[in-house]
């Protein structure tokens, strides 16, 4: 069942002329893991805040089409009650910071305190949500004193403890080195296995082939491709674009014109393939 | 990075233990007191007979002294001098500097005026250095206070580090492109423009970031809030703030009659 479903989705900020979403049509069912990809400009971010209800609550502008998650339409909801239903993270942690509070335990039950869960209530899923996403240890921590990958981690956190049914991430590890690259993936990995409907933005193409059902490439505002991530991450159209792609799909298209590679075998997206295919 | 970017001490003590709302009630009956009450002496005897032996009894004195050296003291001494020998309107002179007189009326003009400065910021600094913002904002918001403003004054309080370590990373940029920082005073006020623009614009977009992840934590929920921490509120507490209105109400009383 499709928990995300936009039907021709246009959209153009205020005081722009051209639409960045043209004519949108998606549907992502119910635990399904979906990776957007889309070069600078390509409307992913927009894409996003649709999802999550700030297009165009927030942002205003001009949104034609309907915008339905959990069965409710977001023209319909006022964004203080969709939250409840997506959850959003994007990608500068710092500024995900409440600033509101002096610990990270206290900045987690944030979204807990605004949305009028009972005290007794909120300990519990605050030390769960911690637990899930391995920050026990930070609890008396003050936010502003973490590493970047913590501080992601806790945004990620502070949105999960409020247990959405969608799980949006704009770009949540462009700011990490590889260490908290892995340490945000492994938590947006537990969520999808434990069912969580999930909606990634990520350069890092690597990771989408490992994690992802499905990967949506957008361009100008359009879709572009939409598959099976080997499909469309090794697809030659991709390139053509200006989409980043993978290093190991580009040695292998390479060495397949040089003969190198077996015509009949898929491209590889990650470094296993490529091993693999290089052995045959 | 700074850990600790409040005031805040915490200690075990009675005046730790106290609803924030009272300490509130309390440091504003002393500023009342101390401001509206008769008699020349009385912002430096509430200061010296109840805000220091207060000190004491939350454990705060060397915290407190440190705030008067550094912040209160230098403050008061420059305001008293200045007051001094400005303010005309004297009889009696003292002695005189140049164009300059300083006479008895005025030197103890600016001292009442001085000490009852130095009582209210003494009062906000013993009540900042005893009560956890975030216990503070919680009541007051539990009492009726706009949550929107308690958001306000807390992030405030949290955001000028930042604001300042950013500053320092912006001029350190510019400085590396050969912005003048160094030299004459006209020169660095010219290089301010360089450095005020990038930290104005660059918070405007933060700011708007923010208010994106507040609202995706449910800020502007219609729901009830709730506070994690339990503030608590004891009969005791109660008490005192009946006291301490009784207290103005006589103050104030005293002031009318007296006049």
């Amino acid at each position: 069942m499709a928990i995300i479903n936009l039907q021709n989705v246009t959209y153009k900020y205020p005081l722009t002329d051209s639409p960045v979403l043209h004519n949108i049509n998606l549907q992502v069912n119910e635990g399904e893991f979906v990776a957007v990809i889309g070069p600078n400009g390509a409307g992913k971010s927009t894409l996003c805040y649709t999802i999550a209800g700030f297009v165009p609550h927030f942002f205003k502008g001009e949104l034609t089409g309907t915008v339905e998650v959990a069965g409710s339409e977001s023209s319909n909801s006022s964004l203080h009650e969709w939250v409840l239903n997506v959850g959003l993270a994007f990608q500068n942690p710092f500024n995900q910071i409440s600033g509101a509070k002096y610990t990270v335990f206290e900045e987690i039950a944030f979204g807990l305190e605004n949305t009028g869960v009972p005290r007794e209530e909120m300990k519990p899923r605050v030390e769960a949500a911690m637990k899930l996403t391995d920050i026990s240890d930070l609890a008396d921590r003050s936010p502003y004193s973490l590493s970047g990958g913590q501080q992601q981690r806790v945004a990620l956190t502070s949105i999960l403890v409020m247990q959405p049914k969608v799980l949006v991430l704009d770009e949540p590890t462009s700011q990490m080195d590889p260490i908290g690259t892995r340490e945000v993936f492994s938590v947006i990995r537990t969520m999808a296995e434990q069912g969580m409907t999930v909606v990634l933005v990520e350069h890092k193409v690597e990771w989408i082939a490992k994690f992802a059902d499905r990967v949506i490439a957008l361009y100008e505002g359009q879709i572009l491709l939409e598959g099976k991530p080997q499909a469309v991450l090794t697809s030659d159209l991709l390139m053509d674009k200006g989409f980043g792609i993978s290093r190991y799909t580009s040695t292998a298209r390479e060495a397949r014109n040089q003969g190198l590679w077996q015509n009949d075998r898929p491209l590889p997206v990650t470094l296993d393939e490529a091993v693999e295919g290089f052995r045959k | 990075m700074n850990d600790r970017l409040s005031f805040y001490r915490k200690k075990n003590s009675l005046i730790h233990r106290l609803n924030p709302f009272t300490k509130l009630a309390l440091i504003f009956t002393l500023i009342v007191i101390g401001i509206f009450g008769t008699g020349y002496w009385t912002a430096s005897i509430v200061v010296c007979l109840v805000l220091i032996p207060l000190t004491f009894i939350s454990k705060l004195f060397w915290e407190y002294l440190w705030v008067v050296l550094r912040l209160i003291l230098p403050t008061a001494t420059f305001m008293f001098v200045m007051q001094s020998i400005f303010i005309p309107g004297g009889i009696t002179e003292i002695f005189h500097i140049g164009p300059f007189s300083v006479e008895l009326e005025t030197v103890q003009r600016s001292f009442l005026i001085v000490s009852r400065l130095f009582l209210v910021i003494s009062a906000f600094a013993f009540l900042l250095l005893s009560t956890h913002p975030s216990e503070l904002m919680s009541d007051l918001t539990r009492r009726g206070l706009a949550p929107q403003f308690a958001y306000v004054i807390i992030s405030t309080l949290q955001i000028l580090p930042q604001m300042q370590a950013k500053a320092q990373t912006i001029i350190a940029a510019q400085r590396s492109r050969g912005l003048d920082t160094q030299s004459s005073f006209i020169r660095r006020v010219g290089s301010l423009v360089p450095l005020v623009g990038p930290l104005v614009f660059g918070s405007l977009v933060e700011v708007e970031e923010r208010a994106i992840a507040i609202e995706a934590r449910g800020f502007t929920s219609t729901h009830v809030k709730t506070s994690l921490h339990d503030v608590p509120d004891s009969n005791f507490d109660k008490i005192i703030r009946w006291v301490l209105v009784a207290l103005v109400l006589i103050a104030l009383a005293l002031k009318i009659w007296l006049s």
